[in-house]
């Protein structure tokens, strides 16, 4: 007949086994939540991402692909592929002419006066912008408003047009 | 009328003859409510996070699941996974204590 002894034996570890059994079902359960839920293979998954972007990335960077001006063919992210040189054609808002939208930006250079050529297109309606930035040009041939003849409110000697004047600081009403 | 008018009566504890408690659940119960049951879960359950039989049993389920695919995994696959593995690797130490443990309340609510 077993002792009391062994009987105390066989019970702790029934109950021992008991109290493991509940807490295996606890580790089980909060596994499966987190892998239900998606908690923890968002780890792995972002892993995978990172090192996918990373390759991407390497493969944007690297010089042997051609960059978008010696390659007309590049496609960018939803697929399309651009000429190199912009091919549409509009109409200048300054003097109206149909302008290439690639040549757009030298020709307001020049129609709008950052070239020497250019002010010699002032019109009644333009404004001082236009003189600010005339150089070299000695005095203009074309004033439609000779209200003010002071030669040395521009440092290069231009005379007025039509407006407000700033130049260098100095303002005066026409 | 209703359908549970016509369910049988509720056993009565005292006239029911062969369900004696056997011993095992009277210690249960005596367990449960003396708090002992909850304390001797909470020493087990430090004890195992300590010495890293948790975080082993976790690793197996996520590669189980990974195995599987997250969406085809339930709660009885991982228990009946761990359960095996898990009782076999409970360190000795820790068994021996919580054991110990037990063994004294048994000595105590015994008298």
């Amino acid at each position: 007949m077993s002792g009391p002894n062994e009987d105390n034996t066989q019970l702790s570890s029934h109950f021992f086994g008991d109290l493991l059994d509940s807490i295996i079902a606890d580790v089980a359960s909060e596994c499966h939540r987190i892998a239900k839920l998606g908690l923890d293979r968002n780890l792995e998954e972002e892993e995978e991402e990172l090192r996918l972007s990373a390759q991407a990335r390497a493969r944007v960077a690297d010089p042997s692909n051609s960059g978008e001006t010696n390659n007309k063919y590049v496609v960018d992210i939803f697929g399309q592929t651009h000429p190199s040189v912009a091919s549409e054609i509009f109409e200048c808002m300054n003097c109206g002419r149909s302008i290439v939208a690639g040549r757009f930006a030298p020709h307001l250079e020049k129609c709008m006066g950052k070239g020497r050529k250019a002010r010699l297109k002032v019109t009644r309606s333009s404004t001082a912008a236009q003189n600010r930035y005339s150089r070299s040009s000695p005095v203009s041939t074309y004033s439609p408003y000779s209200n003010s003849t002071s030669t040395n409110r521009l440092s290069n000697g231009t005379s007025g047009v039509a407006g407000e004047e700033y130049s260098n600081g100095t303002y005066e009403e026409p | 009328m209703k359908h549970s008018v016509n369910r049988p009566p509720t056993p009565d504890a005292a006239d029911d003859q062969g369900k004696e408690p056997t011993l095992q659940e009277i210690i249960n119960i005596k367990l449960i409510e003396s708090g002992e049951k909850e304390r001797l879960m909470e020493l087990l359950r430090e004890r195992l996070m300590e010495c890293g039989w948790k975080d082993e049993m976790k690793a197996l389920c996520r590669a189980y699941i990974k195995k599987k695919g997250r969406n085809n995994v339930t709660v009885d696959d991982l228990v009946h996974l761990i359960t095996p593995k898990g009782r076999a690797s409970i360190p000795d130490s820790v068994k021996a204590e919580l054991l110990q443990r037990i063994r004294s309340f048994l000595v105590s609510a015994a008298l």
